[in-house]
């Protein structure tokens, strides 16, 4: 075991699809993450405005119509329907799957962002009405702000989800070179030559890596909010 | 001017206010005093519109900020198709119209002429509602300050954002008025270190950084520990003092006395008494006021 652990380390061809894959899947995770938060930012402010602006019925409508499919149904689901129906267009699946996972997260993210936003205290908004601020400048500039202050800790375990999540590429096909040739891609290429056990358990420390690394990141930027209502 | 018209409030089937009216003049210090759920609260936060009335109408300074409730309008009613339906019939206009009121006949669709009647009313009469707030503070029972901004911040949000004043002009006037009240030194710290009566003070001082002409109170002292109410009451008696118009809902019956112009009695979403203080304290006339006054003096 030891053996073939040395052998996967030792081997240049071998780390340097782990070196790429590893890259790859922080690239994804990273663009991903970024259409997830402003899909989801834009989705949970038009639920919320809906519920005292009734232009924003019809676009909630479609808001929820969005988070219930999409929360209903497994991520592979979704990313064999885009890459196979959806997106079945040569040269754009890269495209596709980093699509995929931004939409997914989106719909987790503006539930996240909506509940901190509906968990800020009424009165809060009420004050800045009483004194003339319009409702869309409250929102920015009082709710809002406490409202990340409260989800950064969901969200930050969305993203982990997300990155862990990225994982299921590989069901779609990757090949060495591509965007899409991910950690776990890495793995299955020499799962043949050295068996599972090795190439696993350094996909396994990768992947730890990453998602250690963003836990340390997650903190810090909590850190650095909750310094506002230092008590 | 703050004038109420025939209000109604209902939370889904409850009515919580029942033809409510009454006129606020500039100078008063109205006091709304009454048992928990009588719709005190309620009737003030429909000044500032916090709450849309269900029916009725509110006026500020003869400025529209409700929608138009045809019934308050008898020209408009004669326009209704129930009411030409009416007439058709053989009554007299004034009858019909009579009637309408009275049975509430209204119904969602009554012709072209009524509606762009009611809607050239609206148009000629409303003012935005963000306009109308920027002259009426309010103050509420859990302050309401907020959590992310520092009390100078609090104070010069809302001037600077609307573009009243200057970030060094609001900032000059947020100064000034916390040397009024004595808290200068607490300009850059966050709402969460004060104390009830701290915050509370500086949720009226914020008011009064927009240079309303109107305040409203919602049981600015109730939240408070029995210590802080005096410091408080101390600001507000000061604040009536310097002619502000002000209405304010309390339990504090001594103030209520003090300070107030005229007492609105509230019992079960209506004003059931009204006076002086008086006449409210000393002679009150309903079985349920003398009941409420032995209860809470
Ligand atoms: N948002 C709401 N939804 C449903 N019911 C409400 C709402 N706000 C108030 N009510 C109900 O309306 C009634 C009147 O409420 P309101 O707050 O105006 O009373 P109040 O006279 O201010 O009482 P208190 O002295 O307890 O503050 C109460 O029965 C209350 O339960
Ligand atoms: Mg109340």
């Amino acid at each position: 075991m030891l053996e073939d652990l040395r052998t996967v380390l030792s081997s240049p061809e071998y780390m340097g699809y782990f070196w790429q894959g590893f890259g790859h899947t922080i690239l994804i995770s990273l663009i991903a993450v970024a259409i997830g938060l402003v899909l989801g930012f834009i989705v949970a402010i038009v639920k919320i405005a809906a519920t005292q602006n009734k232009w924003m019925k019809i676009p909630a409508f479609l808001c929820n119509i969005y988070t219930t499919v999409v929360r209903g149904t497994p991520v592979a689901v979704q990313l064999f329907l885009m890459v196979f129906v959806i997106m079945a267009i040569p040269g754009v699946k890269p495209a596709a799957i980093i699509l995929t996972f931004g939409i997914n997260s989106g719909a987790y993210v503006s539930e996240n962002i909506r509940a901190g936003i509906l968990s800020v205290d009424k009165g809060q908004m009420e004050a800045g009405r009483s004194l003339g601020i319009p409702w869309t400048q409250t929102m920015v500039r009082i709710v809002f702000p406490q409202a990340i202050k409260n989800v950064i800790p969901a969200i930050g375990n969305e993203m982990i989800a997300l990155l862990k999540e990225t994982s299921i590429i590989n069901l779609v096909g990757a090949t060495v070179g591509q965007l899409t040739f991910d950690i776990n891609a890495a793995a299955s290429q020499i799962i043949p030559k050295v068996g599972y056990l090795a190439p696993t358990i350094v996909a396994a420390c990768l992947y730890l890596i990453i998602v250690y690394a963003m836990v340390l990141i997650i903190k810090l930027v909590e850190g650095r909010l909750r310094k506002s209502d230092r008590r | 001017m703050i004038a109420v018209k025939n209000l109604y409030k209902n939370f889904g089937k409850t009515p919580v206010l029942k033809a409510v009216s009454t006129t606020v003049e500039k100078g008063e210090k109205v006091v709304i005093i009454g048992p928990s759920g009588s719709g005190k609260s309620t009737l003030l936060r429909c000044m500032n519109l916090l709450e849309d009335p269900t029916y009725g109408e509110v006026w500020v300074d003869g400025k529209l900020i409700t929608p138009v409730d045809p019934y308050l309008h008898p020209d408009l009613i004669a326009l209704s198709s129930t009411c030409r339906r009416l007439c058709a019939e053989g009554m007299t206009e004034e009858d019909a119209v009579a009637r309408i009121k009275r049975e509430d006949l209204l119904r969602k669709f009554e012709g072209a002429a009524f509606r762009k009647a009611v809607r050239s009313r609206y148009k000629e009469n409303y003012l935005d509602i963000n306009l109308v707030r920027r002259k009426i503070g309010m103050v509420f029972q859990h302050f309401n300050l907020f959590n992310n901004k520092t009390v100078l911040d609090n104070m010069t949000l809302a001037p600077v954002t609307l573009k009243l004043k200057t970030k060094a002009e609001a900032e000059e006037r947020a100064y000034a008025l916390l040397r009024r009240i004595g808290l200068e030194d607490k300009a850059n710290v966050y709402p969460s270190t004060l104390s009830g009566g701290q915050k509370q003070r500086i949720a009226i001082v914020r008011a009064l950084a927009m240079e309303p002409e109107y305040m409203l109170f919602d049981e600015p002292t109730s939240a408070l520990d029995p210590e802080m109410v005096g410091e408080v009451l101390e600001l507000m008696k000061e604040l009536a003092d310097t002619g502000m118009t002000m209405v304010i809902v309390t339990h504090e019956m001594g103030f209520a006395r003090e300070v107030g112009t005229r007492v609105l009695f509230m019992a079960d979403g209506a004003i059931a008494e009204e006076g002086t203080p008086d006449e409210i304290f000393s002679a009150p006339e309903s079985p349920r006021l003398r009941e409420f006054l032995s209860k809470v003096l």
